[in-house]
């Protein structure tokens, strides 16, 4: 089914493992091949993706995750689809380059690989995804907000949902021993090959292990999200309930900017000497003109619709067959930029205890 | 290739929001909230996550225009320039400096509004200057300034979620300041009680423990009953009016007369409800009470204000976390523009016009002697042209055509006016009126500083580089002032222009672009005495000495209901928009949620009227005439209408009254009186345009 050659890679075999004395050596590696972007501290402080270019002297922060997903290095917030000059239509391909997404999260690369199948045909995503690498990194704690394990997206990254994974050893007394590097695609080998990095020991798989145990058991007591999820697929959630948090619902569309599955757009036609030129945008089902049909009919004008709807798409099983997951990868990024405090933490907690 | 993203502050309402802007050689990608921002903490309402459409290239103004025979030519800045400097000239030397003036403009910086109202005093000398905050919380910088001794905000936004009782009086946070809304929210979340008043069902009335439904107009009679209440009760807070209070006798004598009996007939809210406010509030640890145009714009305005400060006072409710008095300013930089003295009676600082100390203050750190005569607000201005004794303005990046009261009125004005200069970024209603068109620099394309509703002045930064020939208006100013042949007006940045003004304003002295970096932007006052800023004001007392609880009573809006025009309407704002809708309606998503202007109607009005929901209307004022569709509001009790201000293609300010408030001549925005004319059901309503060519938009009975 996927159409990159990223994807056709040679999944199932046996993975092999270096050892890698600090996540910078690959970096610089990778930058005399690819433009790299990692995870950079900025002026905002939210943390943003930033080319890193050959002799930057930038570290890399391995718990550094940005506020922003990576989603709209793939899904453009804005971008031009075809423009019209009144007797042709031209099909705007996007300028691409070879590059790395160097230090991706386990949310974020499942959500990733959750979109490389939604966009699967769509021509704009896979131009600039098919020249990608992706260097995951392994989480060893919980985040702020973070249920990754809840949802099976994390801590630890999915082996299938990335080129080469970054994984810590063993830190004994707090001091770090350095890094193993895991090769899980051709393309992976390929991008690593000839920089003689020496083999794991055998035990790396068993230490990885238990270090994901470990980050595991610290994740907060998750009950009312597994309650959540049971009730939105049971339809055991009363419309009173979604009433009351579609009331708070402010439709700032935050929810859906932030989260990395995200996927509706819109699009309109910007006029262009005689012809158009189509744009299309980041849009959200929480806005009101969302479904709105062209005769003003809305089968989703009350906000408790909108918001249902909303978490019935990120947690129901029924979109398992389609896309292989639910929605949700446990990030958490809505729960903190909601401003009617209903991200997904308050909203599981209200329907657990509906 | 490089991916930027720039920390800066978000343009559109006064809770300053903090956004990053990613760009990407020189073109804006995104906006994205920023997380660890002391207001906003990684929120960002519909506004905010839309910014970046309200400054792209489409329809932007990127050089000077001249209108030539009715239409607008491109310019170059020399000869826009040089025309303003003749015409100018002129009128300075013909009518006098009482004849020209200038609209200084709230959404632009306090680099820009220092260097406005410089331009004016020392150029134009004169003090004819204004800028919107007229429209909005005039009424509070008056109001205030007599009771407490600060027109701003007492405590800071964070104070929310320190309070147990907020109380939210005329105003939906939820709609107009998203992220205070939602502070609100999760007080209320996390067990805070909630007070609401305000005639309308908004979604934060439908949240509350208490609302308050009063009848339109009626603020001062409801207040003066749960002071009523409260002094009957001994409930009032005695230690603090004893220490920090003036004229308490009279302020209980006065209320007297208002019996919980009579309050309740004039405000319409039952007296059970009277008494469980005057007691939640009265008995609060910490209540935090927020107010906005739904007190201020009346003709009743200062004194709606001086009222609220009196159950404040009372209450004791003041200079302690979560408490306060706090006016939600409207624009991202009001505040800032009102402490620059972009005002006809204040220099910056808030330092007096009349007081000679500060005229010769002013008049030696500027090296030319400042204008003494007292100077015009901007409707004197307009009132002032229409009598032929007002020739030539400039107004900066403001849109009275569609924001001001009386929208045909304020045309006539801009129509009599010989010579209109307008700083806008994109073609407005008001700029279709103008001599010359400058082109102005979005926020995003400048260094500077906002001061949001709290008095924290945050740094804006440059993402982008200036559209075409766009500039900041300081650096307008500068070529102008050069040319006019005056000096002191050279900066070459906006730091220059800050350092300048803050050097000038004792309650800015403490401040420099570094030092509000450091600290995440800082509050007023910051000075020797608060090195760091000042998040609550009077912890200690009051600028005065006391505060003043002054005496007042009850009086009604200046047009109320009649036969002929039987309903009020209230103007209101949407989560979608903002202002005249220039910035937020280049946003496709923002444009899809509200398409139009649109009448919000209880639905037994409407139906009492034979109208079915989104049915074509004509409404109809003593000023005015419009068309749109009717919305059934289960927000709207009977006999009150609204609709939205935002749009120049309906505009409500073809409707709305004029009178004003004795003090500040705040307009009556809140209430006025209406007809209704259902239209035949298929009709399409028509736009303000085609009304106007058809010569149908003046009232006619």
């Amino acid at each position: 089914m996927p159409t990159s050659n990223l994807l056709n890679n040679t999944r199932g075999q046996a993975l092999h493992a270096y050892e890698l004395e600090r996540p910078e050596h690959l970096r610089d590696w990778l930058q005399n091949r690819y433009k790299v972007l990692q995870p950079v501290h900025d002026q905002t402080g939210n943390g943003s993706w930033e080319e890193v270019h050959a002799g930057d002297v930038v570290p890399f922060d391995p718990a550094l995750r940005p506020v922003m997903s990576p989603k709209s290095l793939f899904f453009a917030e804005r971008e031009q689809m075809f423009t019209f000059d009144g007797e042709m239509f031209r099909t705007t391909t996007p300028k691409t380059e070879h590059q790395v997404l160097f230090g991706v999260k386990a949310c974020d690369l499942m959500a990733i690989s959750y979109q490389d199948h939604h966009f699967r045909d769509d021509p704009y995503y896979q131009a600039r995804r098919k020249d990608t690498l992706l260097v995951g990194i392994d989480c060893s704690s919980p985040c702020e907000n973070g249920f990754c394990s809840t949802v099976d997206a994390g801590p630890q990254v999915h082996q299938q949902n990335a080129d080469l994974i970054l994984t810590p050893m063993p830190s004994i007394n707090g001091h770090s021993h350095g890094w193993w590097l895991i090769c899980t695609s051709d393309h992976g080998a390929q991008a690593i090959n000839g920089m003689d990095l020496p083999p794991a020991d055998s035990h790396w798989r068993y230490w990885r292990d238990m270090s994901n145990e470990h980050a595991l058991a610290d994740f907060a007591d998750d009950t009312y999200i597994i309650n959540g999820i049971q009730r939105i697929n049971a339809r055991a959630v009363p419309d009173e309930v979604w009433d009351t948090l579609g009331h708070q619902c402010l439709s700032c569309s935050g929810c859906s900017q932030t989260c990395p599955t995200c996927s509706c757009y819109a699009v309109r036609d910007i006029p262009k000497d005689g012809g158009f030129v189509r744009e299309r945008f980041h849009d959200s089902c929480l806005m009101v003109g969302f479904q709105k049909e062209a005769s003003g009919a809305n089968p989703t004008a009350q906000a408790g619709r909108r918001v249902a709807r909303y978490w019935y798409h990120k947690f129901s099983s029924d979109f398992k067959a389609a896309n292989g997951r639910i929605g949700c990868v446990g990030c958490g990024r809505c729960d903190i930029t909601c401003p009617g405090a209903i991200g997904v933490h308050s909203v599981m907690e209200k329907i657990a205890h509906a | 290739m490089s991916i930027k993203t720039t920390s800066t502050v978000c343009p559109f309402c006064g809770t300053g929001c903090g956004i990053g802007l990613r760009t990407e050689n020189g073109q804006l990608l995104g906006v994205e909230p920023i997380r660890n921002h002391p207001v906003s903490k990684g929120r960002l309402c519909s506004k905010g996550w839309n910014s970046a459409y309200g400054v792209e290239r489409q329809n932007r103004i990127t050089t000077p225009l001249i209108k030539e025979n009715g239409a607008f030519r491109p310019a170059s800045w020399e000869e826009a320039i040089e025309l303003i400097h003749e015409q100018f000239s002129y009128h300075l030397e013909e009518h006098g400096p009482t004849s020209v003036g200038a609209i200084s403009c709230a959404r632009a910086t306090n680099e820009d509004n220092y260097a406005i109202q410089k331009f004016t005093r020392v150029v134009l000398q004169t003090n004819n200057i204004d800028h919107c905050a007229r429209i909005c919380h005039s009424p509070s910088v008056a109001g205030l300034a007599r009771t407490v001794g600060e027109g701003a905000m007492t405590n800071s936004i964070g104070d929310v979620s320190k309070a147990d009782v907020v109380v939210v009086f005329g105003c939906d946070p939820t709609e107009s300041h998203c992220i205070i809304g939602s502070e609100i929210i999760q007080a209320k979340e996390r067990g805070a009680l909630l007070i609401v008043v305000d005639p309308r069902k908004t979604r934060l009335a439908k949240m509350a423990d208490v609302h308050l439904q009063l009848k339109v107009g009626s603020n001062i009679a409801l207040v003066n009953g749960l002071l009523n209440i409260i002094f009957a009760n001994g409930w009032e807070n005695k230690a603090f009016l004893e220490e920090h209070c003036l004229y308490l006798d009279q302020l209980k004598a006065s209320v007297e007369e208002y019996t919980l009996e009579e309050v309740s007939k004039r405000t319409g809210v039952p007296a059970d409800q009277l008494i469980q406010a005057a007691r939640i509030y009265s008995h609060a640890r910490a209540a935090f009470l927020a107010y906005g145009m739904g007190v201020t714009q009346f003709v009743s305005g200062t004194n709606n204000v001086i009222a609220i400060s009196n159950l404040v006072l009372s209450c004791g409710q003041i200079g302690r976390p979560g408490t306060g008095i706090n006016p939600l300013r409207g624009q991202n930089n009001v505040q800032g523009a009102c402490d620059m003295g972009a005002l006809p009676g204040n220099y910056p600082g808030y330092q007096f016009t009349n007081d000679p100390v500060a005229q010769e203050k002013f008049s030696k750190a500027w090296g030319y002697q400042v204008p003494t005569h007292p100077g015009m607000t901007s409707l004197g201005m307009n009132e002032a042209t229409l009598q032929g004794q007002f020739h030539a303005m400039m107004i900066f990046g403001e849109d009275p055509v569609v924001t001001d009261p009386d929208q045909n009125q304020v045309a006539k004005v801009l129509k009599k006016l010989d010579f209109l200069v307008v700083v806008e970024m994109s073609m407005t209603d008001t700029a279709s009126f103008a001599d010359v068109i400058l082109p102005a620099a979005s926020f995003a394309e400048k260094h500077g500083t906002f001061t949001n509703c709290e008095r924290r002045v945050q740094r804006v930064r440059k993402a982008i580089e200036p559209l075409g020939e766009c500039m900041a208006d300081w650096q307008m100013i500068g070529h102008l002032a050069r040319r006019f042949g005056y000096t002191g007006f050279d900066w070459e940045t906006s730091e220059e222009v800050f350092n300048e003004l803050a050097a000038l304003m004792p309650i800015y002295s403490g401040m420099s672009y570094p030092r509000i970096e450091q600290h995440g932007g800082l509050q007023w006052p910051c000075n020797a005495h608060a090195p760091d800023g000042t998040p609550i004001l009077h912890r200690k007392g009051f600028p005065n000495g006391k505060a003043r609880l002054i005496p007042l009573h009850h009086l009604p809006p200046a047009e109320t209901p009649d036969a002929d025009f039987p309903y009020y309407l209230t103007t209101i704002r949407l989560h979608f928009h903002y202002g005249c809708g220039s910035m937020t309606r280049k946003s496709p998503i923002l444009e899809r949620e509200t398409p139009s202007g649109l009448l919000f109607m209880n639905e037994q009005d409407a139906r009492n009227q034979g109208l079915f929901n989104n049915a074509p209307v004509g409404v109809r004022s003593r000023r005015g005439y419009l068309e749109t569709r009717v919305v059934f509001s289960e927000q709207m009790p009977p006999g009150l209408v609204s609709m939205p201000y935002h749009f120049d293609d309906i505009p409500s300010n073809q409707l709305t009254n004029d009178a004003q408030d004795p003090v500040t001549r705040m307009p009556e925005l809140k209430a006025c009186a209406i007809r209704i004319e259902p239209l035949a059901p298929t009709a399409r309503p028509r736009s303000i345009k085609e009304l106007r060519e058809q010569g149908e938009c003046d009232a006619h009975l």
